[in-house]
This record gives C-alpha cells, sequence and structure tokens, in this order.
C-alpha cells in the first residue's frame, strides 16, 4: 500500500472541558474513497476543520502527505480541497470572480485558472451564469460553484462535507462519477455524509466515528462481514444507535395517545 | 470596480517590501482585497446603511452620497474651534471629535467588514498565511475608513489653509493619518479584548450594545454643542492647563500638531509628538505580529463548533419552566386567548431577543429621549416646580411630557413587522388561524407593553409625585390619547404579520412620515387637552371615551381578514 497521504495518530480536541475526538487514529491511502459517518456530534466536522487547517489547538499528530500540519500548516492546505457543507461563498460576486480569487489563493496561473473554471462551469451547465452575481444562483448552483471551487487548483486531497446537498438527480449522479474518476487518477477523498445509501456506493473504505472515537474502519464488505449482511445504515444504526429505534418511533406514535 | 478603489489599492499596495519583510504573500493580498472591494460596491456598509435609514437613496449612489455626508460631517467637527482660546485646545477636541466618531464607525463596519464569517470557510481553508490574511482585513478597513476620511479632512483643510496657511495644512496631514491610524487599531484591540474576555457568541451582542450606546452618544452631543457654545467658561477653556488631558490620545496629536507647526523649544510638546508617531506604528506592529494569530483562532470559532458544545450544554440544564411571567401576566390583562395572547408573547420574545431588532430599535428610542430632555431644557424657566404648582407652564410641560413620550413606539411598531429570517413567518400561514388580525393585535399591543407602558408609568408616578393627585385625570387622558394614536397609526400601517417582511423594502420609508404625523396629531390632541386641563369632569369623560375608541380601534385591527393581510404583502 505504501506510504499512508493522510495519518492522525491520537488526536484529541477539547471545547472547553468538553472532549469532541478522544483519540482518533486514521492512516489513508492515495487513490481511497474514504466514507467518513457517524452520527451528529461525533466529531465528524471537527476532524475536518482540522484537516484543513481551520483547528490548530488540538493534541496528537497529523501528518499529511510526511508532513506535520502544525508545522507546514501552508504547505498542507495547497493539497487540499476543501468543499464546505454550506453553500458559504461571496454570493455579490460572480463565479468567475469568486473563482479567480480562490485561484489566486492557490497560487494557480490565471490563465490556467481561467481555461479550467470555464471548462468546469460548463460542463456543470453553468456557462450562461459564468458572469452573474451569484445571489441570484439557486442552493444546487452555488453548491455547482463551490465544488468547482474545491477541484479547481487540482487537489490531490479532496475533503467533500455533505456535497449533495441542494443537487438534483442529475448532477448528483454527476458527482459520483466524478469521484470515482478521482480515485481512478490516484486523488484521495474524503467523504463527509449523513446519507448512508450513497456513502455505501462510493466509498473504498468506511470510517464510523461515534462520540469522538473510530468504532469501525473497514470496506463495506467488511463491516458486512463483522455486522451481518446488512444495508449500512443498518450496521449504522447497530452501532451508534443507544436504543433500539423503532421504540423510538414507538414513543413518537404514542404521544398521540 | 471603480477608480476610487482602484487608486486607493494601488496605494496601500505601495510598501510592498514591507510587507513581505512581515511574511505576507502580495499575490494573495491583493486578490483578497479586488474581491472585498468589489463586494464593498456591490452592498452597502454601515455607513451607507445608516444613512439609508434616514433617507432612502438607492445603493448605486451610495459612495458620491457617502462621501458627501463625510464632507458634511467633517464641517460639523470645525466647530470645535469654537471652543477654547488657543490651537491646541481646538485641536484636541477635533480630535476627540475624528476619534470617535471613527471609532463609533468602524465599530459598526468591523461587524460587518471584518467580522465576514464566510471568510472562516473561503478564505482560511486555503493555503494562506495569518499575516496575509490579517493584513488584507487591516488594509480593506484602511481603504473602506479613507473613502469616508479623505472627504472628512476636506472641511478642515480649507478652514487651515485660509486661515493659517499651507504650514498649518502640511503639520495637520500626518497627524490626521496618525489617529486614523490609531483608530483602527484602538477598534481592532478592543475587538481582540472582547473576544478574549467572552464568548464568541456574546460578542456581536456586545458589539451591538457598544454601537447603540455610541449611536445615541453622538446624537446627544451633536444636540448639545450649539447649547455649550454659548457658555463663557468653555469658549475660554485652556486645554493645557489640565495634566489629565495628557493622557488622552487626542491631546498628542494635537501637541504634535502644535509642535510641527510652530516649533517650540518644549520638551514636553515634542514628547507628544514623538507618542502621535510612535503609538500608532507600534500598535499596528503588535496587532500584526502578536495579535494576528489568535485572532484567527477566535474568529473561526464564532461559528466553530462551540455552537454545538454550548447548547449541548444548555440541554443538559433543567429547563425554566416559566421564563417571563411579567409578559404572561401583561398578556393576560391586555389580550384575548388564543393567537392574539400568542402573538403578543411571541413578538415580545423576538422584541427582546432580536439583534437585528434592538439595533435598529433602541438606538431611535435613545434618539426620542434625547430628543424629549432637551425639548423640555428648551423650555425658557421650566422647572419642577411649575409643575407642582401646574401652572401655564407646568401644564405644557406635562402635555409635552406625555404626547412626546409617544414618539417612542413609533420605530419599535415599524420595525416589528419586519427581520432577516422573515421567510420563518411561514408558520404563520400555514397554521389554521381563523383571523390574523389576532396575531397583528398581539405584535402591536405588546410593542405598547414592553416600550410605551413602562414609559407610561413612570410618568404617572412621577407626574403625581410632582404635581399631586390632580394631575391624574390629565396623564391618564393623555395615555389614553396616546394609545389611540398608536391604535390608529397601527391600523392605517403596521399591518403585517409580526416579523414577516424583509428589511429595507417600501414598509420601513414611510418611518418619517409616521414621525410627524404622530407628532402634529399628539401637538393638536396636547393643545386641546390644555384648554380643558382644569374641567375635571370633562376630562373623565373624555379619557372613557378615548379608551373607548382605542379599544374599538384595536378591536378593528384584530378582525382584520386574511384577504386584508395577504393584500399587504402583494404591493411590496
Amino acid at each position: 500500500m505504501g506510504n499512508p497521504i493522510i495519518s492522525i495518530k491520537n488526536l484529541w480536541k477539547s471545547y472547553g472541558s468538553k472532549a469532541v475526538l478522544k483519540g482518533i487514529d486514521l492512516d489513508i491511502y492515495p487513490g481511497q474513497v474514504i466514507g467518513y459517518i457517524g452520527p451528529n456530534g461525533a466529531g465528524k466536522s471537527t476532524t475536518v476543520k482540522i484537516l484543513c487547517g481551520l483547528i490548530s489547538d488540538y493534541e496528537g499528530q497529523v501528518f499529511v502527505k510526511g508532513l506535520n500540519l502544525k508545522d507546514n500548516a501552508l504547505a498542507v492546505k495547497s493539497t487540499i480541497g476543501y468543499i464546505p457543507e454550506l453553500a458559504e461563498l461571496y454570493d455579490v460576486l460572480t463565479p468567475v470572480e469568486f473563482l479567480t480569487l480562490m485561484a489566486e489563493l492557490y497560487n494557480l496561473d490565471k490563465h490556467i485558472a481561467l481555461e479550467r473554471m470555464a471548462k468546469m462551469l460548463a460542463a456543470f451547465g453553468l456557462q450562461a451564469n459564468i458572469n452573474d452575481r451569484m445571489d441570484t444562483f439557486s442552493k444546487g448552483m452555488k453548491q455547482k460553484v463551490l465544488i468547482t471551487s474545491g477541484l479547481l487548483h487540482n487537489p490531490d486531497i479532496i475533503i467533500l462535507d455533505e456535497p449533495l446537498s441542494g443537487l438534483d438527480a442529475n448532477s448528483v449522479i454527476i458527482i459520483k462519477e466524478l469521484i470515482s474518476k478521482l480515485a481512478k487518477e490516484g486523488k484521495t477523498i474524503f467523504y463527509c455524509s449523513h446519507m448512508m445509501d450513497v456513502v455505501e456506493k462510493v466509498s473504498d473504505r468506511i470510517v464510523l466515528i461515534n462520540e469522538g472515537t473510530v468504532i469501525a474502519n473497514g470496506s463495506f464488505e467488511e463491516l458486512q462481514q463483522q455486522q451481518g449482511n446488512e444495508s449500512l445504515e443498518k450496521i449504522f444504526a447497530h452501532l451508534t444507535a443507544k436504543e433500539s429505534l423503532s421504540d423510538a418511533a414507538d414513543q413518537l406514535m404514542s404521544a398521540f395517545d | 470596480m471603480n477608480i476610487i478603489n482602484t487608486i486607493l489599492l494601488k496605494l496601500v499596495l505601495l510598501p510592498g517590501v514591507l510587507y513581505k519583510k512581515m511574511g505576507v504573500n502580495l499575490a494573495h493580498l491583493k486578490a483578497i482585497l479586488t474581491a472585498k472591494l468589489i463586494m464593498d460596491d456591490r452592498r452597502p456598509n454601515g455607513f451607507q446603511q445608516m444613512q439609508q435609514k434616514r433617507r432612502k437613496n438607492p445603493v448605486r449612489f451610495a459612495t458620491v452620497s457617502t462621501m458627501f455626508v463625510a464632507v458634511l460631517i467633517g464641517s460639523f467637527f470645525l466647530l470645535s474651534f469654537k471652543f477654547g482660546d488657543n490651537y491646541i485646545t481646538h485641536f484636541s477636541l477635533y480630535f476627540s471629535f475624528y476619534i470617535s466618531f471613527l471609532a463609533s464607525l468602524l465599530i459598526s463596519d468591523f461587524t460587518s467588514v471584518l467580522i465576514d464569517i464566510r471568510d472562516n470557510y473561503i478564505i482560511l481553508p486555503k493555503p494562506v498565511s495569518g499575516q496575509t490574511f490579517v493584513l488584507s482585513r487591516l488594509l480593506h478597513i484602511l481603504i473602506h475608513v479613507c473613502k469616508i476620511t479623505l472627504p472628512m479632512a476636506v472641511p478642515a483643510i480649507v478652514y487651515l489653509s485660509i486661515k493659517l496657511g499651507w504650514v498649518a495644512v502640511a503639520a495637520y496631514l500626518p497627524m490626521i493619518i496618525m489617529a486614523t491610524l490609531f483608530t483602527i487599531f484602538l477598534i481592532n484591540a478592543i475587538y481582540i479584548l472582547i473576544l478574549k474576555l467572552t464568548t464568541p457568541q456574546k460578542f456581536q451582542n456586545i458589539i451591538s450594545y457598544i454601537q447603540i450606546v455610541f449611536a445615541i452618544f453622538f446624537y446627544a452631543a451633536y444636540q448639545l454643542m450649539p447649547r455649550l457654545m454659548n457658555n463663557v467658561r468653555v469658549a475660554h477653556y485652556d486645554i493645557s492647563s489640565s495634566t489629565a488631558w495628557f493622557f488622552v490620545p487626542s491631546y498628542w496629536f494635537s501637541a504634535g500638531w502644535q509642535q510641527l507647526y510652530h516649533f517650540a523649544a518644549s520638551a514636553q510638546l515634542s514628547v507628544f509628538l514623538a507618542l502621535s508617531f510612535i503609538i500608532p506604528m507600534a500598535s499596528l506592529w503588535v496587532v500584526i505580529k502578536y495579535f494576528a494569530p489568535a485572532f484567527n483562532q477566535k474568529l473561526s470559532l464564532i461559528t466553530g463548533s462551540t455552537g454545538e458544545a454550548a447548547t449541548a450544554s444548555i440541554a443538559g440544564k433543567p429547563q425554566k419552566t416559566n421564563p417571563s411571567s411579567y409578559s404572561e401576566w401583561l398578556a393576560n390583562i391586555f389580550t384575548k386567548r388564543g393567537a392574539e395572547r400568542m402573538g403578543f408573547l411571541f413578538t415580545w420574545k423576538m422584541m427582546l431577543r432580536s439583534r437585528e431588532f434592538k439595533m435598529k430599535v433602541y438606538p431611535a428610542i435613545g434618539y426620542m429621549i434625547v430628543i424629549i430632555v432637551l425639548m423640555n431644557l428648551n423650555m425658557k424657566n421650566a422647572s419642577f416646580s411649575d409643575v407642582a404648582a401646574q401652572n401655564a407652564q407646568g401644564k405644557t410641560t406635562v402635555l409635552l411630557i406625555l404626547y412626546f413620550s409617544n414618539l417612542i413606539i413609533i420605530s419599535a411598531l415599524a420595525q416589528v413587522t419586519l427581520s432577516e429570517k422573515f421567510k420563518a413567518a411561514w408558520v404563520f400561514f400555514v397554521a389554521p388561524v381563523k383571523t390574523p388580525g389576532n396575531l397583528i393585535s398581539g405584535a402591536v399591543k405588546a410593542c405598547i407593553a414592553q416600550f410605551y407602558f413602562p414609559v407610561a408609568v413612570a410618568t404617572l408616578i412621577v407626574l403625581t409625585a410632582l404635581g399631586g393627585a390632580r394631575v391624574v385625570p390629565n396623564v391618564l387622558f393623555g395615555v389614553a390619547n396616546c394609545l389611540l394614536i398608536t391604535a390608529v397609526s397601527a391600523y392605517i400601517s403596521a399591518n403585517k404579520l409580526p416579523f414577516s417582511a424583509p428589511p429595507n423594502n417600501k414598509a420601513g420609508s414611510g418611518g418619517f412620515l409616521r414621525v410627524i404625523s404622530v407628532m402634529v396629531i399628539g401637538t393638536t390632541v396636547g393643545a386641546l387637552q390644555y384648554f380643558l386641563y382644569d374641567i375635571t369632569a370633562v376630562i373623565v369623560i373624555l379619557t372613557l371615551l378615548s379608551g373607548g375608541a382605542a379599544w374599538f380601534v384595536f378591536d378593528g385591527i384584530s378582525n382584520f381578514t386574511w384577504i386584508k393581510v395577504f393584500s399587504r404583502y402583494e404591493d411590496s
């Protein structure tokens, strides 16, 4: 397998007295699609923020391409393409203006950047809108610009946080195809999502975290062998739900009585 | 980008070599600033929003009008040359005005410009160094400030060149630049301090309250200045007579000007001249070098997972069962069971919790209080003894207080239908509410209960204490009339469901008209009451009639049908 591209060793992070990550250990290899899943508050977005260099006061060690994240934050950031969950962008700008800024921040040559963004936006069917202000865009259109901004500098590692939200069915297919093609090119994909059916299909390896620790780590087939031949949704429920979920549904129904 | 931005951008990027030495990536810096300036062109900033509240300029003329208003404000600062005996006093006051005005402006713009939380997701994950990021913010603020300060300095330049010649102007320029730099870093330091002392959640609330206090303070200063000008002691004050001033930064800049303009072999003045250069430069260096990394860290927390952690800990606490029994008590008195009471309680809570609402309404209430206080001060020879004696002067005072206190509620009524989160009002539209008027009258009553009721009670107590029991019927009559005026104006204009319309649409534009009409009607009714003042029986009967009419109008509001309410949304 060679050297891991991302190596997380005994990662701890607390907010005040509340520990969110309690010793995460994880090695990720080039070309893998990692499905990073867990219930709300499990520590998924904290892990992502640490990987993206947004949080630096963590304990433990994170190596990306052999570089310690703490000492080489900028070098690490240049190899990562981050596509955040919320459609956070400067929406009074046009896609071209926004993406030009992104390209500049990644030290990308302007002509290459313009050519790439034109191609990518056209592939998303946005060629007619490249000079419109994004405040008029739908959620899906903004998400497409955001995805473009994360891929523009051709990063080796791509972190996607719920990338399909707001996209229509056809765009979802494009993104799923794109993920597997990027992985074939040797890119590493870190895919965070609550949509178990998508994670099940796109991931080579699934990492399930709960309450700040990794509780399952392996391919979907491996998880099935350990947990019984079930869908990822069921496996997820077995491993993370404290009480039976169908009991919860019963309780909801009994509220009417 | 417009030409002003292009020129300013070129100017701030001139010390590129220096920036590089601080570890800044120039290409990144330029890219971020370009994007930020384009964004500024396309949305109104805090200063322009402030003007927009008063008069409805379309945003595209905002840059020109901002500069024009800045020239006017700069002319206003020239008043400081009327105070005191010598230039060092004049300039101390001038720089005090300048620094505090700029600080108030920056505090509001920092929340919209510097604390753009989207930066956390857009810029911070990119390979941009902390120094570059912080410097881009500082330079952005600097450019932004220049667009205001340059026109603001023009009146003083003109004045000085006429009065003292070009040497005075040459001495003024470096000082105004240093004062500007000093203010920028002062605010930056305050921000960092607040971020250190408090949680990011409370941060924006604290900033909002500071802004509100500043706004009211300036309004009061603006109103008070002309009165002070005629004061002999103030006119001949010499600032150097008190050593306490030596610790005030505006004095340093003033002394610095004095020393540059007319060099004196004074060690003291030379020290202040040196301070006026060293302090701004040193603070620039400290902020970039030491505060920058910690600042970014804290900023990323403003939207970070602390939010989740905080909610989790709140969920762990036992729920308060009866959070506001006072409001429920009021609701039980003033509203009908059902939709109206629900509208009342909902509006009550929203008004107390929505920062947006408070930011718009509290300053307006502050202005009104300043006006009311000054109005009473301005009446020559008015005194408490007049109120006690109930002579003509005392009666006028009572009536003025009664009818002008009604102004307090106007902005609250105008704002209560508006919210950034207006889309959340879908709940009212999908719920099976038979007559939406109930929600509206509940909201109107909540405004009255929260803003007018305490004032009315206080007025009643104070005036009764001063004038004795005989003023009570007149006070009650005044209160009843105010309620009637409010009810009628609400019937005509306030009208949409609470917090259900986007801000800055046509709904807010009638504000000035509303103030004027309430003042005119109030004055007319007040004048009529003056003639009936001593005929207690008539006052009592009219109080009942007026109160009944108010009740009738409120009932009318609560009967608004869906058809009527919908029609209010269609034309906006």
